[in-house]
């Protein structure tokens, strides 16, 4: 059973004691025939007293309540506190959660990968050996001593592409075509840019077209100087052009 | 005991002293005023008068005393309920506070 609130019972006692007040003051104005005995009349006054006591005393309790309610407020204020606490450190433990699942997610990765690794050892000579291989001819990285200007590419020339099996296929004369071979890898060799050995001059000559032209054989091949651009057949040409070699060139 | 009410009195004006809940003394003058029997018919009349403006005042203080038992604070429930409220908060904020201890200083290494 629900008690009643002190407003409740103030509120009560203040529409008593305004109903009891009426009854008086209605009495004393009636004329002398309608009007109570004197015994109700003493009892009404009492009645009215004993209400304005109980008020009092209902205030005192409603005071003691209010000093109760500054107890409840504080507490509550201590409440909300632990609450925020709360939350913030729900928010920090989620974060954590998830930093830690990633990092778990990713170490059992980590731990496939290595699980498949040692199914297929491999030594670290032969990863050493093929590496070499890769970066032996400067496909990877330009030699230490290249400058701007010089001829050499990470790719064959074409100059590299004719002599090769390919370019010597139409060419019946072997034996001129092998000693131009070993001249032209000691000119790939060579240093500095641009400088040709003077035992080879002879076999660069410049074409009334503008064209520089390397003598093969009984023939002379027109070469692809750095301006000129050849139309691709249908075999791509080499370009020693500057302009379409990799950026690594530049650096 | 006397003195128990007189601070208990003292406590109560000190909390509620700008609330004004006497209304028997308003009362008590208008019964004062409807009993004096006057000779004279204009002072009749100006006691009747009186008389109703009392009246007046009496309903005036009652409406009065009513908004200001609205006004005060705590009394939505009876103390009762009150303290059993209390009671309820400071045992919830004691495990609030358990909690937050037991969960924020936990070593990665230690098993509960």
């Amino acid at each position: 059973m629900s008690q009643l609130s002190t407003k409740q019972k103030l509120l009560n006692i203040i529409d008593d004691i305004e109903l009891i007040a009426k009854e008086l003051i209605e009495n004393a104005i009636a004329p002398k025939a309608n009007k109570i005995s004197g015994q109700e009349y003493a009892q009404l006054t009492e009645l009215l007293v004993a209400k304005d006591t109980e008020l009092k005393d209902t205030l005192k309790l409603a005071y003691e309540q209010g000093q109760i309610n500054k107890k409840i407020e504080v507490v509550k204020a201590e409440v909300e506190k632990q609450d925020q606490e709360i939350s913030k450190l729900q928010k920090q433990l989620k974060e954590a959660e998830q930093i830690l699942s990633t990092a778990i997610y990713q170490a059992n990765q980590k731990l496939q990968s290595i699980a498949l690794a040692k199914k297929r050892p491999v030594s670290s000579e032969e990863l050493i050996k093929f590496a070499h291989r890769i970066s032996a001819s400067n496909a990877v990285c330009a030699p230490l001593t290249w400058q701007q200007g010089d001829p050499r590419r990470p790719y064959p020339t074409d100059i590299e592409m004719r002599l090769g099996t390919l370019g010597r296929l139409s060419d019946p004369v072997n034996g001129h075509i092998l000693q131009q071979q070993s001249s032209m890898s000691d000119l790939h060799r060579s240093g500095p840019a641009g400088e040709v050995p003077a035992s080879n001059q002879n076999q660069f000559a410049w074409h009334p077209s503008g064209e520089i032209h390397i003598s093969v054989g009984q023939g002379t091949v027109a070469m692809d100087t750095r301006n000129h651009k050849q139309e691709t057949e249908d075999v791509e040409v080499m370009s020693t052009d500057s302009s379409s070699s990799s950026s690594s060139d530049s650096q | 005991m006397d003195s128990d009410n007189q601070s208990q009195e003292a406590k109560l004006s000190v909390g509620l002293e700008e609330f004004n809940f006497d209304i028997v003394p308003v009362i008590y003058e208008i019964f004062c005023s409807i009993e004096k029997d006057h000779h004279d018919n204009s002072a009749k009349t100006r006691e009747s008068q009186d008389c109703s403006q009392k009246v007046l005042e009496l309903q005036k203080r009652l409406d009065q005393a009513r908004a200001e038992v609205n006004l005060l604070p705590g009394i939505q429930f009876s103390k009762e309920e009150q303290l059993n409220h209390l009671e309820a908060l400071k045992t919830q904020l004691r495990l609030k506070q358990d909690l937050l201890q037991r969960h924020r200083f936990v070593s990665p290494f230690h098993k509960p």
